[in-house]
Parts: C-alpha cells; structure tokens; sequence
C-alpha cells in the first residue's frame, strides 16, 4: 500500500514536471526562433532595399550596374557582418557576391518569382542559422539575396535553459521523493505499527498495546485495536484458568480414584503373593476393606453431585428450628468426641428449600467445622436477616483456611491439606455437593476466614 | 540390601511399599509429608527414594530440585507425559504410574540400584553363594555349573524372594515374551536348580500359582 502510494505519487509528479517543462521549453524555442527570423527578416529588408535603392541610382545615371554588383553589395556584407551574418548576392541563380565564411551556398532554395521571401531555419552540428532569401523587385529580379544569420549562440542560450530547467526538475523530483518516503513513512507508521502489534499478539504476548497518540480517526481505531487486544487477552486468561482448573480437577479426580486402587490391588496382590503371618494377612485385609468402602462413598457421592444437577428441587417452607435440631441431632455424636459444643441462635422462622437437601447442606459444614475445631471450641449455627435476605452461618474457631485457598475449597476434590482430610475419610467432594445444594436454592455459598481464627461459612438466599 | 526412603502421604499406600521393598531385602524408613522428606534427604543416608508428587507442604518436584544427590524413583497417580518429562528432566532415575505392580515396583528399584552401584553384588542362602557380577555361582565353596537359562531364573527368583512368581511371569522374565514353550518348562527348569543348589526347602511351590524363593532375614 504505502509502496503504491509513493510509486504513483511520485510517477504522477514525474510526468507533471517534466511534461511542463516540456511544453516551457518547446515554447521559448518557437519564441525564440521567430524572433529571430523576423530580425533576419528585417534585416533582409533594409539590405535589399539599400542595395536596389543604389543599383536604381546606377541605371539612371546609365552606368553598367552589372559590373559594379559585386562592389555594390560589399558595405552591406561588412554591416551585416558586424551582426554575426552574412549575405550572398546571385544573379541568376549564380553567385556574384558571398560573405559567407566557409560556404557557398550552392544549395541554396530559389526565392519564388512573386516577389515573397522564404524564410528558413537550419540547424547543423550543434549550430542554428536562419536563412533568408527573396529576389529584388523588378526589373531587377534577376537578383537574389540570401542574408544568412547565425543564431547558433540564441540555440545554446535555448538549451542551456533547457538543460537548466531539467536539472531543477531533477533536483525538485529528488527531493519530493525523500520528502513522499519520509511523509508516507510517517502517515503509514501507524498501520506498520498495528501490524507490528497484531503479529506480537498472534505470537502468544497478549499484553502488547498500541500507543494512542492525537485524537485522529487512526487514534480512535489504535483505541478499539486496544480494546480488542484487552478482549482477547482477558478471554485467553479465562481460557487458561479454566483449562488449569480442568487439569487440576483431572489430576484431583486421579489422585483419588488411583489411591485406594492402588492400595486394593497392591494388597491384594501382596496377600496372593508372598507368605505372611497372620497379622499381617489382617492389616492387608483391613486396607483392603476400608479403601473399597472409600470408593464406594466416592462412587455414591458424585452420583449425588450428578443427580444435583439434573434433578428438580422440591422448595417448601420448612421451620428452621426443625431443620437446626435434626442437624444438632445428627452431628451431636461426632461433636461430643472433640467436646465441642453445638451452638444454635435462630431469628428466622421459615425458610424455603428442599428439607433434606438443606439438611445434608448444614451437616456438611457441621461436619467441616468439627474437622477443622480444635479439642472443645465451640460452633455457632445462626439464621438471620442480613438486610433484606436470609442468611445462615456455621462459624467455628479451629483453625482457618488460607487464603489463597478459599476459592479453590468448593471445586471437587480440591484439598486444603490433603493429609488431614484424607484420614478424617472424606472424598473431597463435600464443599462441591454443597455449593450445588446452595445453587439449586438460587443461594451463594461462600467462606469468610482468617487462619489460625476459624472460619465462616456462609450461605446467602436471594428469596425471602 | 539397599536403605530406602518412602515419601508417599497414603498411609496404606506408604506401608504396601514398605512391605514389598522389605519382602526382597530392603530397609524401609517411611515418611509422610514433603518437609520430613526433605529433612531425611537431606541427612544423605540413603540408597533409594521412593517420591510421591502431590504431597502436603512440599511436592515431590520442589522437593527433588532441593535434593536431588539421591538417586530417586517417583510413584505417583500423575500420568501425563508432562509430568513424566518433568520427573525425569529433575533427574528422576524412574518414574511408575499409579496404580503399579508389585513385580514392576522391585524390578525398576533393583534396576535404579544396580544402575546406581548400591545393590549388594553377592547373595548368600544356605550354603550357596552367588555373584552376579562374574554369574558364578558356587555351592560350600565349589563351583556349580549351571546353564544361562538355570542361571537367569536363578537371578530372577532371588531379585523377587520372598514373592510367588507364576509360572507364566516366570517364562515372560526369563524366557522372551515369544517364547512359546509351555509351562513345563519352567518346572524342568525348577526341579534341576533345587537339586544342584539343595534349595528342596527353599524354592516353594505355591498352589495354583507358581513357585517362590523363601529367604527369611
């Protein structure tokens, strides 16, 4: 593009400039020459009427003016001569008289019998000449004048200027070239650097910018080029989150699903083949039981998982002291093994959602908070109205999540610290199970947390 | 006999793999997180580590870069080829996927031993010596001479004693995968290495299995 411009420009320019000093040249020649045949003219005039005027004198007083011709036409050969010309007299088409340097002109074109005069321009080795001749009047046409002026230094003048005129033309094209490249190159800097910028971006550096100069029209597109660069590298970011989740989740899931494999058929295997003592034969055995029973709990709870998501609620007003004392009821047992006591404060009555689902919510995080508590802290389980929504809290003041965990604790067997969780028996899909239950009442689970102080878990209904 | 360090969180897996390591001779010591591991690695008393990856405080790759001196073998669940080149380009001498077998588990550690030069060159069983690196081996001090085959079964049964090895493995270790004897090959073959080494008690057979090289330490 920015090639084409500058070549048709330039190509444009060329042929304007030349073209008019074409046309100025070809002007000032004819100018020039047409002045100087009719000087030429003029002088073939004064001459020849000089030189009738005294072959007149010459008849009348009856002397042979045919002897004397040559005497006759001498002054004017040397008047003529001062002004760089010549003249050559004939009669009869022969030479009588010629002061011309070198030539006689033999050649020279006979002057029409009329009494008109032809007027000439030759030209020759780099020299011009104009040539003029015409017959005297009668009745002594028999002679003819030939006035030869040399305009050869009026020529060199014509092509000095012209030669003069083409240099600055050069010259001017020379500079309007430079000056187009370094125009164009400066119009155009913003396409090259967009394309410069947009060739980055396809090469993964998602966080290359234009800089927005001025307040042009190309300003405002290195504006929505930017935009669009902000576009893609937000959506590339989500994109690479998203796939990092994924792998992470993979990585999770075959982690979890590989252990206790792992262990069924190490042990199984390590029972088939090696001889053991029976203690040995019963610990194997017990591993074997027990990391069975694990997948079993895993196997049911990502069917539970899966029916969440596709299954409908049924949402009916339940009590909410009801729903508080069925949770106190089932987890008082495992809460009274670390002495830690169920705490309930309740200023909603009702709530609407589905009454075993909500239930098994509340449990999950009971179950949480127990695991997390230390030896006799309590745990707080509160209904209230925050602003215009129910809200309902598990607090306890165990020992905290990190922060940069809190994000990461609902996605499915994501593990704060895997140890810890692993030997309490969970399968790491709890907190995932819960944000469903959370998500099927159109309520948002979230964890509010400070390690070391406890942890809120938090559950915001957006219906009364 | 080599001293190895387990790093597996997996208490039941931590302890599958001490038991088989110690089935064919190995001293196990067993620990449970990243920064134990890195404390016991440090302490440069080991042959062997045996690494798990996704371990609490300190994973196995982080935990590799600040030790490395140590030839190690990860066992891990991470399968992907990402995850393999990363083990080894740390400078892993192995790498066994989740869930394994127990004969992949002491063939690759024996390999990593030999490799490493830390494997005991010589096994002694009643009355019977054998160096592997000459494959001489010698009954009350006198040379017994047995064929490549004898002797290549013989080495097999040793690197995995203790564990019943079915007639069929026994043919895939010792013979090619090709091979295609039968079994009763490998019975032959059992009977003559019994009755030149005296290992009638030794060499076992297990019902509906195969046969098993009993050492007890």
């Amino acid at each position: 593009m920015k090639r084409r411009t500058f070549l048709t420009t330039l190509l444009l320019f060329l042929l304007t400039i030349n073209l008019g000093i074409m046309l100025i040249t070809i002007y000032t020649y004819r100018d020039t020459m047409g002045q100087a045949k009719e000087r030429s003219a003029a002088e073939h005039y004064f001459i020849a009427s000089g030189l009738l005027k005294d072959i007149t004198a010459l008849d009348n007083r009856g002397a042979d003016y045919k002897q004397d011709i040559a005497g006759l036409a001498q002054p004017y050969g040397y008047l003529a001569g001062n002004q760089n010309a010549g003249i050559a007299l004939y009669e009869a088409d022969h030479p009588v008289y010629s002061n011309i340097r070198g030539e006689i002109m033999s050649d020279f074109p006979t002057p029409p019998q009329n009494g008109d005069r032809l007027i000439t321009l030759k030209e020759q080795n780099g020299n011009a000449a104009v040539f003029v001749t015409g017959r005297l009047p009668e009745p002594y046409n028999d002679y003819a004048l030939l006035y030869r002026s040399d305009v050869s230094n009026t020529l060199h003048g014509w092509q000095r200027m012209k030669n003069t005129m083409f240099t600055i033309g050069l010259i001017l094209s020379g500079t309007l070239a430079i000056c187009l490249l370094l125009l164009l190159g400066r119009l155009f800097q913003p396409l090259t650097d967009i394309s410069k910028t947009s060739r980055r971006i396809a090469e993964g550096e998602y966080a290359t910018r234009l800089t927005i100069k001025g307040k042009d029209e190309l300003a405002e597109m290195a504006g929505s080029f930017n935009h669009m660069a902000d576009e893609i590298e937000r959506q590339m970011e989500e994109l690479i989150t998203t796939a990092e989740n994924k792998q992470l989740f993979i990585d999770n899931f075959a982690h979890e699903l590989k252990t206790p494999l792992t262990a069924i058929y190490g042990y199984a295997e390590y029972l088939q083949k090696a001889s053991v003592p029976e203690d040995d034969r019963h610990f194997a055995l017990e591993c074997i039981l027990s990391e069975s029973s694990r997948i079993q709990t895993m196997a049911y709870q990502m069917m539970e998982l899966a029916n969440l998501r596709d299954d409908q609620i049924q949402m009916e007003p339940l009590p909410v002291s009801e729903l508080f004392q069925k949770v106190k009821r089932a987890m008082t047992p495992k809460a009274l093994e670390k002495n830690i006591d169920l705490l309930c404060y309740c200023e909603l009555t009702k709530l609407y959602g589905d009454a075993n689902l909500l239930e098994s919510l509340l449990i999950n995080l009971v179950d949480n908070a127990i695991k997390a508590s230390n030896e006799g802290g309590p745990i707080l389980i509160k209904a209230l109205m925050d602003g215009a929504v129910p809200v309902v809290t598990v607090e306890d003041y165990g020992k905290g999540i990190p922060e940069e965990a809190l994000s990461m604790v609902t996605q499915p067997y994501y593990r704060v610290e895997k140890h810890r969780h692993r030997r309490d028996g969970g399968a790491g899909l709890g907190l995932a199970i819960c944000e469903q239950i959370a998500a099927r009442h159109k309520a948002k689970l979230s964890f509010i947390s400070s390690p070391g102080n406890g942890t809120t878990a938090k559950i915001t209904f957006t219906t009364p | 006999m080599a001293n190895i360090l387990i790093v597996e969180d997996e208490y039941t897996i931590n302890e599958l793999v001490k038991r088989n390591l110690q089935l064919v001779g190995h001293k196990c010591c067993c620990v449970f997180d990243g920064k134990t591991a890195l404390e016991e690695m440090q302490k440069d008393g080991y042959d062997l580590v045996i690494l798990d990856v996704m371990l609490p405080v300190l994973d196995g790759f982080s935990l590799l870069k600040q030790a490395s001196h140590t030839p190690t073998i990860f066992l891990t669940a991470k399968d992907s080829l990402t995850d393999r080149i990363k083990g080894f380009s740390l400078g892993a001498d192995d790498y066994i996927v989740k869930p394994f077998e127990m004969l992949e588990l002491t063939a690759r550690v024996e390999a990593v031993l030999r490799r490493t030069q830390k494997d005991t060159k010589v096994f002694e069983l009643a009355n019977v010596r054998v160096e592997f690196d000459s494959h001489l081996t010698y009954l009350n001090g006198q040379i017994v001479d047995l064929t490549p085959k004898e002797y290549e079964l013989l080495e097999v049964l040793i690197t995995n004693r203790n564990i019943a090895l079915s007639r069929d493995k026994l043919l895939e270790l010792v013979w090619e995968y090709d091979f295609e004897g039968d079994s009763r090959t490998v019975d032959v073959h059992i009977q003559k290495l019994r009755k030149k080494l005296g290992w009638e008690n030794h060499i076992k057979t297990v019902y509906k299995l195969g046969y098993r090289l009993e050492v007890r330490e």
